[in-house]
């Protein structure tokens, strides 16, 4: 199953998914559209439907393929009635300008050497202050593109040319809970002890994912981040990973 | 009421269906790696049909009943023994209090079903039993409410089903069929060729996460860098290397690898059950085909 509608390519993933996808950019605009069909698919709590997961251009549907098709059906006809029918009711919807008031979410982190890992080295690398990279990585707000990797662990972009710099070829054994880190374009916290390959430039006091079902995780897809700084003092009174 | 770990395996764990609807914020589904088997475990004991079950790898756990259970061992062949007695698979035994379960050597595939009839009582999380890379711990007891259904099965359909159920899963000959994915069209022609005429085999490195293959080297016509996105259990990953990974259960729920194809639902039982050196072949599929072929096998577990 393969077919276009608009901008959209929509195609089967196996046996029991189905893609819709736009241009493949890192781009807001794109990472808005494909949360307003997200919203819009989730909303409508169709039966068999039993994941919806947004990730930069493409959404993919996890279906169940006993409940998601009607009893008499023709396969393939039946995804393509259905993507366009979702199409049709997001072209007809207001949801994509209800999702761009998305607040920003402000995010603490100590930069301190005892959390950064990777700092100097960037810092030497990059032949840019370290004091350069902390105004840098908290000028601008991120938009989380992707969540993966491990739960919670949210993909925000993009990082300013001047402080990109990519994964390290070994990864870590072991990168603390709550590690901030850059991976080219990409910046991102570890939301539990994990290995992982990214340059850590700091660590932040918050919790970022809380397998409390009331709380799970800090971000979603389509969410604005802002990073600000603070010293060593503020981080032990904000700390949440302390028992 | 409790049974209770009694010597550590390898890497044995409760699963169910698995834990589906939390994939947007990162959460695995997890989830039994040969359905089909565990479906039979409970099938043969009137169990829901997704009801949790323990999942075994060779060398297993050792479980102490602590009064009488009615159970049922599907999947994997690794002889289970009652107090050092072999017992049937794919038939309700009926244990007492005291007996021990050991699992004696591992005969045929690579993942053992324990079904207990009655109902789990651990708490779930998010609607699931199944719990990413958590093991069965020595020491640990774990609480089933246990019941009792009046009647039995139709002997002859069970008996039917049960060698429907093993040629599904423990036919090694049959190919392992496959939908391409969005990547199929970047293979080289060498490439496209290769994968369904040459043959495969499953490397050591294969655990619930994914399934590493040794075979020809394939390669991209343009190596892309893809933007990460949704993978599935079965999805067929190529590695910068060129040689690919099968993504299992306890899969990421996002990848950045160029995406060759998705292994079809039905097949990746007999796949899971491949021991590491087992050869095999790919074969390509289509959508309709495939559905068919799962619900062939669903309906023959309709109570």
């Amino acid at each position: 199953m393969n077919t276009q509608i608009g901008n959209w390519k929509i195609y089967a993933l196996g046996d029991h998914a189905i893609v819709f996808a736009l241009e493949a950019k890192v781009d807001k605009q794109i990472i808005s559209k494909i949360m307003s069909l997200h919203h819009l698919i989730q909303n409508k709590k169709i039966d068999g439907i039993l994941d919806c997961i947004p990730s930069y251009h493409t959404l993919t549907i996890v279906y169940d393929v006993n409940t998601f098709f009607p009893k008499q059906h023709n396969t393939i006809e039946y995804l393509k009635s259905f993507a366009n029918q979702m199409i049709c009711a997001l072209e007809t919807s207001h949801s994509f300008s209800e999702n761009k008031k998305s607040s920003i979410i402000k995010v603490p982190v100590c930069y301190d050497l005892e959390f950064a890992l990777d700092l100097e080295n960037m810092s030497s690398q990059k032949n840019i202050s370290i004091a350069e990279i902390i105004e840098t990585h908290t000028a601008k707000n991120y938009d989380v593109y992707s969540i993966g990797f491990m739960p919670g662990f949210a993909y925000m972009g993009i990082v300013d040319d001047s402080i990109q710099m990519l994964r390290h070829e070994k990864p870590r054994v072991n990168v603390p809970a709550g590690s901030v880190g850059i991976a080219g374009v990409q910046t991102g916290i570890y939301p539990s002890n994990s290995p992982g390959g990214w340059q850590i430039i700091g660590r932040t006091p918050f919790k970022i994912f809380d397998p409390n079902p009331q709380i799970l995780a800090k971000f979603k897809v389509g969410d604005q981040i802002q990073f600000y700084a603070i010293n060593k003092e503020e981080f032990e009174k904000l700390n949440e990973y302390k028992s | 009421m409790s049974i209770k770990i009694v010597k550590k395996g390898l890497s044995d764990s409760i699963q169910d269906r698995g834990r589906y609807g939390y994939q947007h914020l990162g959460i695995q589904p997890s989830g039994c790696m040969d359905i089909i088997s565990a479906w039979l475990g409970n099938y043969i004991l009137q169990n829901d049909l997704n009801a949790p079950i323990f999942e075994l790898h060779f060398p297993s756990s050792q479980f102490l009943f602590d009064r009488d259970y009615t159970i049922c061992i599907t999947g994997a062949n690794f002889v289970p023994l009652i107090n050092e007695k072999s017992i049937e698979l794919n038939t309700p035994i009926q244990v007492k209090q005291n007996d021990i379960l050991s699992m004696l050597q591992p005969i045929e595939g690579r993942t053992a079903y324990l079904a207990i009839q009655g109902l789990l009582s651990e708490p779930a999380w998010l609607q699931s039993n199944s719990y990413t890379g958590k093991i069965l711990e020595k020491e640990q007891a774990i609480d089933f409410k246990v019941s009792h259904l009046p009647s039995g099965h139709n002997q002859v359909l069970t008996k039917d089903l049960i060698e429907k159920v093993h040629a599904q899963v423990f036919d090694h000959q049959a190919p392992i069929r496959f939908l391409p994915g969005p990547a199929w069209k970047d293979l080289d022609e060498h490439s496209l060729s290769s994968i369904v005429n040459d043959t495969f085999t499953i490397s050591p490195q294969a655990n619930r996460m994914g399934f590493n293959l040794s075979g020809p080297k394939l390669t991209l016509n343009n190596p892309n860098a893809y933007l990460s996105s949704a993978v599935t259990r079965g999805s067929l990953q190529l590695l910068p290397n060129g040689n690919l990974i099968v993504l299992m259960a306890d899969h990421q729920t996002i990848g950045g690898y160029a995406n060759l194809g998705q292994i079809i639902l039905v097949d990746l039982p007999r796949f899971a059950q491949m021991k590491s050196g087992q050869p095999f072949q790919f074969s390509l599929t289509n959508l309709g085909m495939a559905h068919q072929l799962y619900h062939n096998i669903y309906e023959q577990f309709k109570y």
